[in-house]
């Protein structure tokens, strides 16, 4: 594991705010930290990188304790906070630089441009990051957290404010870096839709205490819940077949819905429907599944 | 018997008298460096030696500068907290035949014509002893040139303003 | 480059490279401009004696870089943290040592640079008497503990306080009460509870220092009592900063 989180105790001011915090992330996997605002999300990343001291429990960062080893830890950990500010007289190269010199890098010639590149930033020569779009700033941040090539990455909030291609570039880069890097990947995030298309494993956290942690299929299922669909068909399905994964819940003119059972992948049923002969012009979720879970969960709390 | 004995008294009182009287001598002179036509700015300093020409020692010994303007119609003695940190030497005791010399400099605050004088006391002692008067002239010289002062006070915000812009503009 | 100077050369940047930093530069440049236009605008001002003349000045440079020592303090903790970007360097392998000294350099830029701006005005109005050597080492030698000083005392407050503006108030208070001998009659000064308070105030210590070097023509050597004064608060703001940023945790 390249972090281990257990039975994690923080107070501030000595009001207690984390009472019983776990989770476990391995190499080249992305964990989704989820929990409503005020439940304790930031406070555990904050312990967890070394920031906070903790009243009790364990925290291990590559096999280090963050409170006694943060230099290690920090040189293979990229942080992007929720709100990540910047030098906004600085262009973006001058901003990797300095942070790569912090991280006692020396980049050859060009190898900043690439970098930048390679997250969709290729701004005028001397602009600076004072004029760029909050897309362009989220990019840099994660560029900047990648500099040092990390291990671990923690994310907070990382498509917040970004359009739909946006999202997509940053969970893109997100894949490539848990899939063919191995890197870890911590997310922490409100965007249900993020979670469900980039984690496997989540953890909830709420009122200071993980109250799930698991595998979305297993929690899901554990919780009894169905991903919920409404499909909008062209043409008359009433005789058409229904393959054993979906089940119709109700019919609305040209209007379907349907469930599925939590360990099956929409993408497979859309093509058993389309086969049996459904012809789907839409999709839309309804609910259901981790939705469903992570507001029965946090029921009755601030989301 | 008792005239005699009153005159004897008497001459003895005034045998001791004034031999408590402190027999000073205080001399004052200007300092060879100082300037010919001195101006507002310029320091000046005067040189002085107290004597005891006396032949007990003199206890308790105190100098002090006295500077005062005599320019016909401002006549006034001149507060010398601006002119001097140098206002007073203090003596415990000064032995027969013995000196104390003292240099007193000034930096000219003001234009006009003075006189600078050294008196000295002492603990014992009943009358003062003044020196000699040093006069002296102060030219007006302008404090503050505006030749010097416009370009700087317009030039400086200039330029930060103008790196202001240069910024702005780049960005 | 240490990490040291690479955040003091940032912090350089803070201050001459973007717009907040120049505009604060500006602004002081704008006060002295003021005072030198006064003298010789002014009839009064203008038969001020030469030495009173640089004194003064020695005095405005230095209340004026206490103010932006303040301002440049609060801004490089309090300041970095409301916009976002102390936390990222936090989480660089650069210690918490090295981030802090890299800030009190910058600290130490921001005064030189204001230090530098104020010397033409120093030679426009002090040169043509003789204390404007002495108005300009006096400053650079009393004034820099004192200013450095305020820049500390915010730092540390901004690591303490929630927010720039919880911790810019303070700050400013505390300099508006030892810059008060510039304001003060010279009665007040005198009564037991201005001399009591001058004897501790650094302000105090460094306007006496120029008092007795740029005025009384007394030698910067001499000055013992009062580089003790600047330099005892110097250290005790040095403290408080560095007390201050070891807890910072966002």
């Amino acid at each position: 594991m390249i972090m281990e989180i257990d039975h994690l105790k923080v107070s501030l001011g000595g009001a207690p705010i984390l009472h019983d915090v776990n989770l476990s992330l391995g190499e080249g996997e992305i964990y989704g930290l989820l929990g409503p605002n005020g439940a304790g999300k930031s406070t555990t990343i904050a312990a967890a990188i070394g920031l906070l001291k903790r009243d009790g429990g364990q925290v291990r960062i590559m096999g280090k304790d963050p409170q006694t080893e943060a230099k290690p830890i920090h040189a293979k950990l990229g942080v992007l906070p929720e709100q990540n500010g910047f030098y906004d007289w600085m262009t973006a190269e001058d901003y990797l630089g300095f942070f790569a010199a912090l991280y006692d890098l020396h980049p050859r010639e060009g190898d900043l441009q690439d970098r930048l590149a390679r997250f969709g930033l290729e701004p005028r020569p001397g602009q600076r990051i004072g004029t760029f779009s909050r897309g362009m700033r989220q990019r840099l941040g994660l560029a900047r957290a990648l500099i040092a090539d990390p291990a671990l990455l923690i994310l907070d909030e990382p498509t917040n404010g970004l359009d739909p291609r946006g999202r997509r570039e940053i969970h893109d880069i997100l894949i490539d870096l848990s899939e063919n890097h191995g890197v870890g990947v911590l997310l922490c995030t409100h965007l249900l839709d993020d979670v469900e298309r980039l984690c496997k494993r989540i953890g909830v956290i709420v009122e200071g205490r993980t109250v799930a942690e698991g595998t979305i299929a297993d929690l899901v299922r554990s919780n009894d819940r169905l991903v919920r669909f409404r499909l909008h068909v062209n043409g008359d399905v009433s005789k058409s077949e229904v393959p054993p994964t979906v089940t119709v819940v109700a019919r609305d003119g040209e209007w379907c819905s349907v469930a599925l059972s939590p360990e099956i992948d929409p993408q497979t049923a859309w093509r058993e429907l389309l086969f049996m002969g459904w012809p789907i012009t839409e999709i839309r979720h309804e609910g259901g599944g981790i939705e469903d879970l992570y507001l029965g969960l946090t029921e009755g709390r601030a989301a | 018997m008792i005239l005699r004995t009153l005159i004897l008294a008497g001459a003895l009182f005034l045998t001791s008298a004034s031999a408590w009287a402190a027999p000073l001598s205080v001399d004052l002179t200007a300092a060879p460096s100082n300037p010919v036509s001195p101006q507002m700015g310029d320091n000046l300093s005067f040189h002085t030696v107290i004597r005891n020409d006396g032949s007990i020692p003199v206890d308790g010994l105190i100098a002090w500068i006295s500077l005062v303007q005599i320019d016909k119609g401002k006549e006034q003695p001149v507060d010398l907290e601006d002119w001097s940190a140098h206002k007073a030497v203090t003596a415990a005791s000064l032995a027969p035949g013995k000196t104390l010399e003292t240099d007193w400099p000034m930096r000219l605050i003001q234009s006009g014509t003075y006189r600078v004088v050294v008196s000295a006391v002492s603990r014992s002692g009943d009358n003062l002893t003044a020196s000699p008067f040093a006069d002296f002239t102060v030219r007006q010289k302008p404090v503050v040139e505006s030749q010097r002062v416009l370009p700087v006070a317009i030039g400086i915000p200039f330029l930060l303003g103008g790196m202001m812009l240069w910024r702005r503009r780049k960005a | 480059m240490t990490a040291t100077g690479l955040i003091a050369r940032k912090e350089a940047g803070d201050l001459l490279l973007s717009l907040r930093g120049l505009g604060w530069l500006l602004t002081m440049a704008v006060v002295l401009s003021v005072f030198g236009l006064l003298l010789v605008g002014n009839t009064e001002l203008s038969l001020l004696d030469n030495a009173q003349v640089v004194y003064d000045m020695g005095g405005i440079v230095t209340a004026l870089g206490a103010l932006l020592a303040v301002v440049v303090g609060t801004d490089a903790v309090a300041g970095e943290r409301e916009r976002g970007t102390l936390v990222s360097l936090l989480l660089t392998p650069a210690s918490r040592n090295s981030i802090l000294l890299g800030k009190l350099g910058g600290q130490a830029i921001a005064w030189a640079v204001m230090y530098a701006i104020a010397l033409p005005y120093f030679w426009a109005v002090g040169s043509t008497g003789q204390n404007l050597v002495d108005g300009a080492v006096s400053v650079a030698l009393l004034g820099t503990p004192v200013v450095l000083g305020f820049g500390f005392l915010a730092m540390g407050l901004g690591a303490r306080l929630d927010s720039a503006r919880s911790s810019l108030l303070p700050g400013l208070i505390v300099l508006l009460l030892s810059a008060s001998p510039l304001l003060l009659g010279p009665s007040l000064r005198q009564s037991a509870i201005g001399r009591a308070f001058d004897a501790v105030n650094p302000f105090s210590g460094a306007l006496n220092a120029y008092d007795a070097v740029i005025i009384d023509s007394q030698s910067i050597a001499a000055q013992v009592p009062h580089f003790a004064v600047t330099f005892v608060w110097l250290a005790l703001t040095l403290w408080f900063a560095a007390r201050g940023f070891s807890r910072v945790s966002r």
